[in-house]
């Protein structure tokens, strides 16, 4: 490859995504544009028009085409990457189900953009939290950073329990925002991932086929073994963070515990309001209140004993959705309850919707909620915040 | 007596679950049979994935991925794409997909494939109907053909696929039948030595869907040919047109009267599909006397 | 990263083949070979499919070796056999019927041009057989018999073989070179001759009987039928065998310029045509109406165009004398009701509708009868005929006969299938019994049984003649062959009916591939086959053909 990258530079979230797949070498590259995800789209075919990324780019009509292309290809035995968003994930959806019914190790950059209707072009992560259901491994960056490590790591972890990857970043927050990100060199990357090698592929050399009709008993075993996949993502997870932290020194495990020592509150969020958050733990902290962030990266699956371990013993949980399901409230807030659930001296769960449609959440509001939550009995519904 | 000269290494096997005398079946036997073993299909939703066994039992001797329904043509790229990734630009990629998965559902994504030209051929096996869910209408069924869903008779046109592929200016574009096996099996030869997008239609009479005898399926389709209803032909670079089976040598009522589909037509109704034919008949005699003038003759085949 | 991955479960990697659709079908195909409408109607056995098969493969050599398995005369019949093959000919239900008799023709006249021979017997037997009569049923029985290596001694009253092929039939209609050639291919396989050796009485018959182990009776019928109606005393009367014999040797009898031939048959007619030939004017009287008469068509037709007047559904009542030469015919007009049995009829005058005609003399050709002076008391006979079985056996169990001795067809080619008929069944009852192929009983391949898609509709050749008036020349034949790029051409239009040309379509056809091809041929897999019956429907010679399974 020519051009090897600086070792740092100032990319925006979408950018780093891009930089993360050029260095994941993918050999096919569907790709259909839109805002916020088009510069990914931009920057990869750049890199490929000149010559620094040897794929086959392939620009249909939908991105409907774009997952039905992706999932053949990866069942040939191709790497495969894309990136959408909002309308265009859930142009997906049947074929997200598809594609993790194939175990097809795809991995797809989703910016979180409001859905339609009404039109909107703002962050809001209930687009990927739709697909939570989907067999996807789903993860939520905070950073451009974030998004270049979890890209790259997606891969590996995809590829080695052969279930499909979806890292999401919010709209404009992060998928906009410049920063300086430390881009490693491609001997690095190529050799935490190696080409991608699947023990079954569509070939003529070795006729096997895929998607005949099966009967109930091998469906239900096929479901098991998608679950038994999944549950396999939590070492593999550890193991790809430990040998990334080793050759990166960088370290970003599926939750984060970010000054939860003796935490009485703890915040929970994902993606681009961990920075917010983060923000208002430190000026709590300052003022000597003893409130801690856990950022839940790692979503599907959820890693729920992860979840109890780290939460043991707090009084009381914020939990803030930037998404909302009508009729049951903030998928994040609903999930807790449901992975605490029996755990000994259980916390009080507080779900905010905030930032939902995009309204910016402050860090002032997210110590003002703390204090009102730690104020106030825990309602089992979420709360709307205003902005 | 018109013979036939095939030798060739079998791909469809024995065993599979077609109706008796299923000219899908009969029909991908050679098609499958004339790409050759260096290939990959593509088979959504139809028929044909029924026909292509239960897991993990195969009819096909060849690799077998099965897409969703609308997505036949983008997943034939990504296997394309995949294959040229592997330096495997030799193996073919092959669609064999239904008429509903290629004229309604599947149109979308197999336009925008012959946009991108890409290198796959596409084998529409169009039994006019949704046959596998029980005989429903598609966009391919023609005029005043009974159907699940149009219990009184369809009310509009077939669409024209094969003018609308031609359209799009892809290297080729043709119509065939299993009732004129060596013009389709020339015509599946024919396409493994183009690149890029080819379509070919297969008229695919179904006993079920259409009401025919166990062993009528290729009277029914050699009728089709001979009344002007199912021509064969040919369009290379989408101008230059071949036709193949010259004469329009029966009544349009020869054919419908085979078929318990039409079984309620009116002589009125006959009369009226008897006309289309003629003007889409001559409207292709004209397309074929024009890409002659013009000096477009068709390649050698 | 494929390292420990699990792996996927639902990957397709077995073959359909372990399931048996075979189960679910009512009724099998059967591979057949089935015998053609043309064969069957064929009195020597044609085996045509198999020969027009080869003549369309342009494999003259091997469509004439089929030919003589059964018929040692191809040329000959192919000019005047009465082609009843033509008339069940399924492509008649199509088109036009294949001109099979042209075909045979082209075959047996390029036989001759390149002088091909019959191999010698493969074995020689011991048992010596003896034929009577060297017409061309006695041939035929003689050739058959030599050919399967028994010794076999032909006795003939005449001077030369052929029987009516010579002294009946004209030279205009089968060219002397065509039978001496025919007859000459025959006599050289070895046949101990014996001319001009008449087995007349009962007692020449006991000696033979005594002295070969079985003999074959084709003495012909040789006794001519008269008119009542005329004194055939008189120098004006004449028989028609008598006159066609001294006119097939070029010298007919002297008659006057007026000439009645009485007769509805082939006799007839060429006793017609032969007194054109000399000059005479020609008034054909036959009971039955033009479209009933014996003879075939074409010579009627023929007869016609060379300018014999035809009276057709008539007959002559009353001779009268005028002067010294001159004849009055008193007439009428009959109506012809054909009996049951071929040569049986009667006829009903038709008042009032008398009519005259002036002739110089009268020449009648209405058939003859055997003379059976030589069997007397040795066999049963039945209607002035000797009484035969199916192969020509008799009443006498070392005895055969055949031909117009033994039956009323009075066709050379039923002739030459009953010669041949009786050599099989000597030879049968010498040797342990062998089968014959295609057994008449089986039912003949309907035009339903042919896929017709896979034939283009095409016309048969036009027959084409000599002009008349070089006709009325002399002995020129009449009617020409096809030409060579004709016939394989024509073959190509024979559906071979119930006989597989390997075409493949049967196997090719199966949506199930339930058709394998093997060494003698097609064979249904039944593990497999789902009965749909399309290889039936393909199959364009009606040689698979459907059964119903109980289970
Ligand atoms: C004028 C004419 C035209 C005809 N045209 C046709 C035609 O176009 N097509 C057609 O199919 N049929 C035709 N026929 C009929 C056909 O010729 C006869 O049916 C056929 O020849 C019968 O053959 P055969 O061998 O039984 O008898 P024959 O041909 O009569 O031969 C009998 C032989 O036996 C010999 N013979 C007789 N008695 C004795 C004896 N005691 N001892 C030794 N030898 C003896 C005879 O000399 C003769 O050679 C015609 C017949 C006639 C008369
Ligand atoms: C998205 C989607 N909608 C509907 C179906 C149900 N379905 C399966 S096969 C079929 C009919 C397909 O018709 P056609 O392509 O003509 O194939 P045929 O069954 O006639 O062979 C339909 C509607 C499906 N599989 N996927
Ligand atoms: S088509 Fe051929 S085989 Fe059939 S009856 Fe006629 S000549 Fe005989
Ligand atoms: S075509 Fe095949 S399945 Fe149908 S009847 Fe013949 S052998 Fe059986
Ligand atoms: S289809 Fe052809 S190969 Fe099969 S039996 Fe008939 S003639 Fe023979
Ligand atoms: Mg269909």
């Amino acid at each position: 490859m020519r051009n090897a990258p600086p070792d740092r530079m100032l990319l925006t979230g979408n950018h780093a995504v891009a930089w993360a797949a050029r260095l994941a070498r993918p050999k096919v590259l569907p790709v259909y544009p839109i805002t916020p995800q088009t510069p990914i789209l931009e920057k990869l075919s750049e890199f490929e028009a000149k010559g620094e990324l040897d794929a086959e780019v392939i620009t249909p009509e939908s991105e409907h085409s774009v997952m039905a292309a992706s999932i053949a290809a990866s069942l040939a035995g191709a790497r495969v990457f894309t990136a959408t968003a909002s309308q265009g994930l859930l142009l997906m959806h049947e074929l997200l189900h598809y594609a993790s019914g194939a175990r097809a190790p795809i991995v797809v950059a989703n910016v979180n953009r409001t859905v339609a209707s009404p039109w909107g072009f703002w962050p809001d992560e209930t687009d990927s939290l739709a697909q939570r259901d989907a067999g996807w491994i789903q993860f939520y960056c905070e950073s451009a950073q974030d998004c270049l490590d979890t890209v790259i790591a997606a891969f590996r972890i995809a590829e080695s329990v052969l279930v499909p990857a979806m890292v999401n970043l919010d709209a404009f927050y992060v998928s906009h925002a410049l920063e300086p990100v430390s881009v490693p060199g491609q001997e690095l990357v190529d050799a935490f991932l190696p080409p991608y090698s699947p023990p079954h592929r569509i070939d003529p050399q070795n006729p096997e086929s895929w998607g005949n009709v099966v009967s109930q008993e091998m469906y239900c075993r096929h479901r098991r073994d998608l679950g038994e996949a999944m549950a396999r993502v939590f070492e593999v997870a550890l193991e790809t963070e430990r040998e990334w932290s080793r050759l990166t020194g960088r370290s970003s495990p599926i939750i984060e515990r970010y000054r939860c020592e003796g935490a009485r509150t703890v915040i929970v969020a994902m993606g681009s309001l961990c920075g917010t958050a983060r923000d208002a733990v430190d000026a709590l902290r300052e003022g000597a209140e003893a409130v801690g962030l856990l950022k839940v990266r790692l979503f599907r699956p959820l890693p729920v004993e992860a979840l109890r371990a780290a939460l043991a013993g707090v009084a009381e949980i914020l939990v803030l959705d930037r998404n909302y399901s009508p009729g049951y409230g903030g998928v994040l807030h609903q999930e807790l309850r449901g992975a605490l659930y029996g755990i000994a001296d259980p916390p009080k769960i507080h779900g905010r919707l905030a930032g939902v449609g995009g309204v910016n959440v402050s860090a002032e509001r997210i110590a003002e909620l703390v204090r009102e939550a730690a104020a106030g009995e825990a309602r089992r519904e979420s709360v709307w915040v205003e902005g | 007596m018109r013979a036939l000269a095939v030798g060739y290494e079998p791909i469809l096997s024995s065993g599979h679950a077609a109706c008796p005398g299923c000219i899908e079946a009969l029909t991908v036997r050679h098609v499958a049979a004339a790409l050759g073993t260096n290939t990959v299909a593509v088979v959504p939703p139809s028929c044909m994935a029924i026909i292509a066994g239960p897991q993990p039992f195969s009819s096909f001797k060849i690799p077998v991925y099965q897409p969703s329904l609308e997505a036949s043509a983008a997943a034939a790229t990504g296997l394309r794409r995949a294959l040229d990734a592997q330096e495997k630009r030799d193996t073919l990629v092959a669609v064999f997909a239904g008429d509903g998965g290629t004229y309604d559902i599947g149109f979308q994504c197999l336009s925008s494939a012959a946009e991108r030209n890409e290198d796959f051929i596409y084998f529409c096996f169009d039994n006019e109907g949704y046959m596998n869910t029980g005989a429903q209408k598609s966009s391919a069924t023609p005029h005043f053909a009974k159907t699940g869903s149009t219990p009184a008779g369809k009310a509009s046109k077939k669409k024209n696929l094969t003018e609308i592929m031609a359209a799009h200016g892809v290297p080729y574009v043709a119509t065939a039948c299993a009732g004129y096996l060596a013009d389709l099996i020339r015509k599946g030869e024919k396409a493994t030595r183009i690149r890029g997008t080819r379509i070919i239609t297969l008229l695919v009479p179904c006993l079920d869907g259409w009401g025919l005898a166990d062993d009528c399926g290729l009277e029914a389709a050699r009728f089709a040919v001979e009344s002007g209803v199912f021509p064969l032909y040919e369009v290379e670079e989408g101008c230059r047109y071949t036709l193949n089976e010259a004469g329009k040598t029966r009544p349009v009522r020869d054919y419908l009267s085979l078929q318990r589909r039409y079984r309620h037509a009116t002589p009125e109704e006959i009369d009226a599909l008897q006309a289309e034919v003629d003007a889409g008949w001559a409207r292709l005699l004209e397309r074929v006397a024009a890409s002659r003038e013009s000096g477009l003759t068709p390649s050698a085949k | 990263m494929s390292v420990g991955a699990p792996i996927p479960t639902a990957w397709t990697t077995g073959t359909t083949e372990v399931l048996k659709t075979g189960t679910w079908r009512a009724a099998l195909p059967r591979y057949v070979s089935a015998p053609s409408p043309c064969h069957l109607a064929c009195p020597v056995a044609g085996e045509s499919a198999e020969w027009i098969g080869r003549v369309r493969e342009r494999d003259f050599r091997g469509a004439w070796e089929i030919l003589v398995r059964n018929n040692p005369f191809p040329a000959t019949a192919g000019r005047i056999c009465h082609r009843p093959c033509e008339g069940a000919c399924n492509r008649s239900g199509f088109d036009s019927s294949l001109a099979i008799r042209a075909l045979e023709r082209h075959v047996g006249d390029r036989a001759i041009a390149e002088g091909w021979r019959f191999p010698p017997p493969p074995s020689e037997r011991a048992e010596p057989v003896a034929v009577v009569g060297g017409g061309p049923s006695g041939l035929s029985a003689a050739y058959h018999m030599r050919r399967r290596g028994y010794r076999v001694a032909l006795f003939e009253r005449e001077r030369e073989l052929g029987g009516l092929m010579r002294y009946g039939i004209p030279a205009y209609r089968l060219p002397r070179a065509v039978l001496d050639a025919e007859i000459d291919r025959i006599l050289a396989l070895g046949i101990d001759l014996r001319l001009g050796a008449a087995i007349d009485r009962p007692e020449d018959l006991a000696r033979l009987r005594a002295e070969f182990g079985a003999v074959y009776l084709a003495v012909g019928a040789g006794r001519q039928k008269r008119l009542q109606t005329l004194d055939y005393e008189k120098p004006w009367a004449i028989d028609g065998a008598a006159w066609l014999r001294r006119a097939n040797a070029g010298r007919p009898p002297a008659l006057g310029p007026r000439l009645a031939v009485v007769g509805g048959g082939s006799a007839a007619i060429d006793v017609a045509r032969g007194a054109r030939r000399f000059g005479h004017e020609v008034t054909l009287i036959a009971l039955e109406r033009e479209g009933e008469m014996l003879a075939q068509r074409s010579e009627i037709e023929e007869a016609i165009e060379e300018g014999v007047r035809l009276q057709d559904g008539a007959m002559i009542e009353r001779v009268t004398e005028r002067g010294a030469k001159s004849l009055a015919l008193e007439c009428v007009r009959v109506d012809f009701i054909a009996g049951a049995e071929r040569g049986s009829f009667r006829v009903e005058r038709i008042a009032g509708s008398e009519f005259r005609i002036a002739a110089d003399a009268v020449v009648s050709a209405i058939g003859q009868d055997p003379d059976l002076g030589a069997i007397e008391g040795a066999l049963s006979t039945r209607r002035a005929l000797i009484e035969t079985g199916e192969a020509q056996t008799t009443s006498a169990p070392d005895l055969y006969a055949g031909g117009d001795a033994a039956s009323m067809e009075r066709f050379v080619t039923a002739a030459i299938g009953m010669g041949r008929r009786a050599a099989l069944a000597i030879d049968a009852s010498f040797a342990a019994a062998r089968r014959e192929r295609g057994a008449a009983s089986e039912r003949p391949v309907p035009l339903a049984a042919i896929a017709t898609f896979y034939y283009p509709k095409g016309e048969r050749p036009c027959e084409r003649r000599l002009g008349v008036e070089e006709r009325l020349r002399g002995e020129a034949e009449v009617e020409f062959g096809i030409l060579p790029e004709e016939a394989p051409r024509e073959a190509e239009r024979c559906f071979s009916c119930g006989t597989c040309i390997f075409c493949d379509n049967c196997f090719l056809y199966c949506p199930d591939l339930a058709v394998r091809r093997i060494p003698s041929g097609y064979e249904v897999l039944g593990d497999y086959c789902k009965g749909c019956g399309i290889c039936v429907k393909e199959c364009p010679t009606g040689s698979m053909e459907m059964a119903e399974e109980l289970r």
